[in-house]
């Protein structure tokens, strides 16, 4: 069949006409702001409860339970880790493969303030229940987790991240995180600096792939009320 | 080295011509690499976003659509920070080599133009991103390299207006509810749709193939040479739509499409009005319903969708009789994507009806010089595709094409060279029927950059399988072996 149509040549005036009227109608236009529900990441004017909702929720959930693993979950991280990770996303430090494609662009305009207002917002959201992985390796992670692995240097992770994962200010809160992104995170630590500010390497590299997959779905289960009821169990 | 001295040699030769479009592409590349802020220099949205392409292209594979990308879409890209330079570039070099070149008229070099030789195919430029908070745009100009073939046997190429899309759109969050709302302005139906099943300008099925087909028929097997209207109408349809997203599950859209000419004819810029295929009336409806559904890493769409068009059968003229088509699909997706792996498939299957509306419709008569046979003649295309990719890197994919359609001596006859002589194109069996597989792989070995390998294979072509033009030409003589390198910056 035929195609419909046949080309012809525009003409290059008509064309930067168009781009010119483009580039002043945007112009023009630049006052136009809807700040109650802008999905712009670098005006300091929008509340960052706006630009959770429009904006971070797309990958991280409206409430800041991500559903899909390849995003972390942030609702009830703690407040002063969310805010160190993107200032190192904002000012290049953190150089993790996805952490550059996903998170570069979208901090690089954000004030401390607007960080620090985001950061605090998803603190304050209540963390869902994660899925409780039904594996073998739940026991062996829960170990590691409480009690570390002594033979390797391994210390436990509950001593920085609290008995149930929970965090304590620049140390990650755990609990509910999916396994899948703390099993890359820990993978981040054991191949590079991609993560600045953290002792993490040297416990990452003492553990092999089984044992981060296990004490992963162990953290993925927590808090520990989960782990023993499954779901449907409040979080908090 | 040999495509860059094609590049090189044709940049030299937009100059002396004095396409001034053209001339611009390096000057523009230079701007790009001398601005600091767009060192990244990658498409425009991931300039504005500041995103790499794995954000809202599924596997970093352009054009497919990842959840986010679709909300980037709808929410009328407006995410990120409106950028100081709106432009990008793509680039397409590609190269096609056809199982066999005989039989055919005789005239291997005019049935296969080009066949074998790399080709600088086509390049675009990109317009668009966030103007207000509830306005962005989508726009592409593109260059052909390979419009036309003139008497002499010598490419001529043209630069136009592709696919273009202005959206104002809302989205309303509440406790339970997340509801988008919005509009668009744009040029071909399908344009505005964000799961890459069915549409012309964003299908991910089969294969895709920039820019694939550049000389019409011209000697490239890449597609059944009969699909639906709404796929073949290109940018020259001007549409008002509208949308709505209710919880990331349930979409509607509704439009209303005319001919782009007159107050649309913005949207169709390089193509002359002489040769438009002419919409009858303002309101041609297109609609588009789909649920969709998101779990973990995983998510699932299926939709409905189609078009009522009647369009003047005599086109340019505005007047006479008309085809009145009727499009309906149906169409589906799943995704995983859960780095390091992404696994996608889509399908889509639309069902038209053509009623020709020729009150002199009578092919016995010998006054009688309309296109068609019957007074009415139906086209099923069917489509799916699978595809893997690793690391945003490594890709493979399986897709499979397929189009049936009713006997017609004259809409699908075997001598469209005007002629009486049999070509490649033509059918002895006066049917569009046509299969094929294309099994791909590619290599995206920095986000701007894929180069691929793709191999269509024929089991079915026009009708038949050995003999399909009369002139002792099989579907198998039609495989193609297709090599394309896409950069975009």
């Amino acid at each position: 069949m035929k195609r419909l149509h046949k080309a012809g040549r525009i003409s290059f005036v008509r064309f930067a006409l168009y781009v010119n009227l483009m580039a002043a109608l945007s112009l023009s236009m630049s006052a136009c702001t809807n700040v109650e529900r802008s999905r712009d990441v670098g005006n300091p004017n929008v509340s960052a409860e706006v630009t959770a909702k429009q904006v971070c929720s797309t990958c991280h959930g409206m409430t800041g339970n991500a559903a899909s693993p390849n995003f972390p979950r942030l609702a009830g991280q703690q407040a002063a880790y969310l805010e160190e990770q993107l200032k190192n996303f904002r000012d290049g430090q953190r150089t993790d493969k996805e952490g550059q494609q996903y998170m570069w662009g979208l901090s690089r305009k954000m004030s401390d303030e607007q960080i620090k207002a985001l950061a605090e917002y998803f603190a304050k959201q209540t963390p869902e229940l994660n899925v409780t992985e039904r594996t073998s390796s739940l026991a062996e992670g829960k170990t590691i987790f409480e009690s570390g692995i002594p033979e390797k240097g391994v210390p436990a992770c509950m001593a920085c991240h609290g008995p149930n994962g929970e965090g304590i200010a620049a140390f990650p809160r755990l609990a509910g995180q999916h396994q899948n992104y703390v099993a890359r995170q820990m993978k981040v630590f054991k191949e590079n600096d991609g993560r600045p500010g953290t002792s993490m390497e040297q416990v990452a590299v003492k553990l092999d792939a089984g044992e981060i997959s296990a004490v992963a779905a162990y953290v993925q289960s927590l808090p520990q009320s989960n782990v023993v009821a499954g779901a449907g169990v409040s979080a908090q | 080295m040999y495509p860059l001295i094609i590049l090189l040699r044709r940049f030299k030769e937009w100059f002396v011509s004095g396409d001034a479009f053209l001339a611009c592409i390096p000057l523009l590349v230079i701007l790009f690499l001398l601005l600091p802020d767009v060192s990244h220099a990658i498409p425009v949205f991931a300039r504005q976003t500041g995103q790499g392409c794995v954000a809202c292209h599924a596997g970093g594979q352009f054009p497919e659509l990842t959840p986010y990308g679709r909300m980037f879409k709808l929410t009328g890209y407006t995410l990120g920070n409106r950028t100081d330079v709106p432009l990008a570039m793509m680039a397409v070099v590609s190269s096609n080599s056809v199982s066999s070149k005989t039989p055919g008229t005789g005239d291997t070099h005019a049935d296969f133009p080009d066949n074998g030789k790399v080709q600088f195919t086509t390049a675009s430029l990109f317009a668009g991103g966030k103007i207000t908070d509830n306005i962005g745009m989508f726009g592409q100009w593109t260059y052909n390299a390979y419009d036309t073939l003139d008497p002499n046997g010598h490419w001529a190429g043209h630069t136009v207006s592709d696919q273009f899309d202005l959206r104002y759109a809302d989205r309303f969050i509440g406790d339970q509810t997340d509801f988008i709302i919005g509009g668009s302005i744009n040029n071909n139906p399908g344009v505005t749709d964000v799961w890459n099943t069915f549409n012309s300008a964003f299908s991910s099925v089969p294969s895709y193939v920039p820019a694939s087909n550049p000389a019409g028929n011209g000697g490239l097997f890449v597609a059944p040479p009969a699909t639906p209207m709404m796929l073949q109408l290109g940018p020259v349809a001007a549409g008002i739509n509208v949308y709505g997203y209710w919880n990331r599950s349930i979409y509607a859209e509704l439009g209303a499409y005319q001919t782009a000419n007159g107050a649309f004819s913005f949207l169709s810029q390089g193509i002359a009005d002489s040769d438009m295929p002419k919409l009858k009336g303002q309101f041609n409806p297109y609609w588009r319903f789909a649920y969709n559904h998101e779990w973990g890493a995983n998510n699932v769409m299926a939709g409905i969708f189609g078009m009522n068009a009647q369009i003047y059968a005599n086109s340019p003229e505005t007047s006479g009789p008309t085809t009145r088509y009727r499009d309906i699909g149906v169409d589906a997706q799943f995704q995983h994507l859960l780095d390091d792996h992404v696994i996608t498939a889509q399908a889509s299957y639309i069902h038209e009806n053509q009623s020709y509306d020729d009150a002199l419709w009578d092919p016995a008569n010998p006054n009688y010089s309309g296109a068609h046979s019957n007074s009415s003649n139906t086209l099923d295309y069917f489509r799916a595709k699978a595809t893997y990719v690793y690391q945003a890197s490594y890709g493979a994919s399986l897709s499979f094409a397929a189009s049936t359609g009713s006997t017609d001596a004259l809409t699908y006859a075997n001598s469209p060279d005007g002629n009486g002589n049999p070509v490649p194109f033509g059918s002895v069996n006066s049917t569009p029927n046509t299969k094929i597989w294309i099994p791909e792989i590619f290599w995206i070995p920095i986000q701007n950059l894929r180069v691929g390998l793709q191999y269509y294979r024929f089991t079915e072509f026009n009708g038949g399988t050995n003999n399909y033009d009369g002139n002792g030409r099989n579907a198998s003589n039609n495989n193609t072996v297709f090599a394309y390198a896409w950069g975009a910056f």
